[in-house]
């Protein structure tokens, strides 16, 4: 991925149970340092999504690297940035603690 | 749960993506453009500069069956792509 060139990836869940679930993800960016220049244009995070029993589909995230982060210096020697997301079911009336979020 | 509990002085502050939720694609409707996304990253050694044109067609394909809202490709990064498009073809609209 070259920073400022917007790049697709997927990510792919499961719901293995036999009833629907609905869950929300967050994610979280390593290194550190490395997620101030982590710009989503457009993820399935955040919003409730529903899984049907068994379903399976695919999940994009949309995105680019600032290109500010070449001009980092203590970006040097970060060639590799991980994404992660933790999906977490949403239970009723729950709202997940997203700071500067809401 | 929330955000990631570090022991160092910061932590990590998860922002929401700038145009909001991709809806699943429950249907798999845009799964044959996902899929020849995907080859492309696979055939050339997962470098994703080399994908674009499909990772835009992949886009196109949500945009069209409601499942992204419309915006121009030239503003999510593509417009060297379009700008080649209406070169090769200038009867398009």
């Amino acid at each position: 991925v070259v920073p400022g060139e917007t790049a697709l990836a997927f990510y792919k869940a499961k719901n293995p149970t036999d009833k629907p679930i609905i869950g929300i993800s967050t994610y979280n960016v390593i290194p550190f340092e490395a997620g101030q220049y982590f710009n989503k244009i457009q993820c399935f995070c955040f919003e409730e999504q529903r899984l049907n029993p068994q379903e399976e589909v695919d999940m994009p995230v949309f995105f680019y690297i600032d290109p500010e982060f070449v001009e980092d210096p203590k970006m040097a020697n970060v060639d590799l940035i991980t994404l992660s997301y933790t999906f977490f079911e949403a239970k009723e009336g729950q709202k997940l603690p997203l700071p500067g979020y809401q | 749960m929330s955000t990631a509990m570090n022991f160092g002085s910061k932590s990590f502050k998860p922002r929401p993506p700038d145009k909001g939720a991709f809806p699943l694609d429950h249907f798999g409707e845009c799964s044959a453009f996902k899929e020849r996304f995907m080859e492309c990253l696979r055939d050339s050694g997962y470098e994703s500069g080399a994908c674009r044109q499909r990772a835009m067609a992949y886009l196109e394909c949500r945009m069209e069956r409601q499942l992204m809202a419309n915006e121009p490709l030239e503003k999510l990064g593509f417009k060297d792509l379009i700008d080649e498009k209406s070169e090769a073809k200038p009867e398009k609209s």
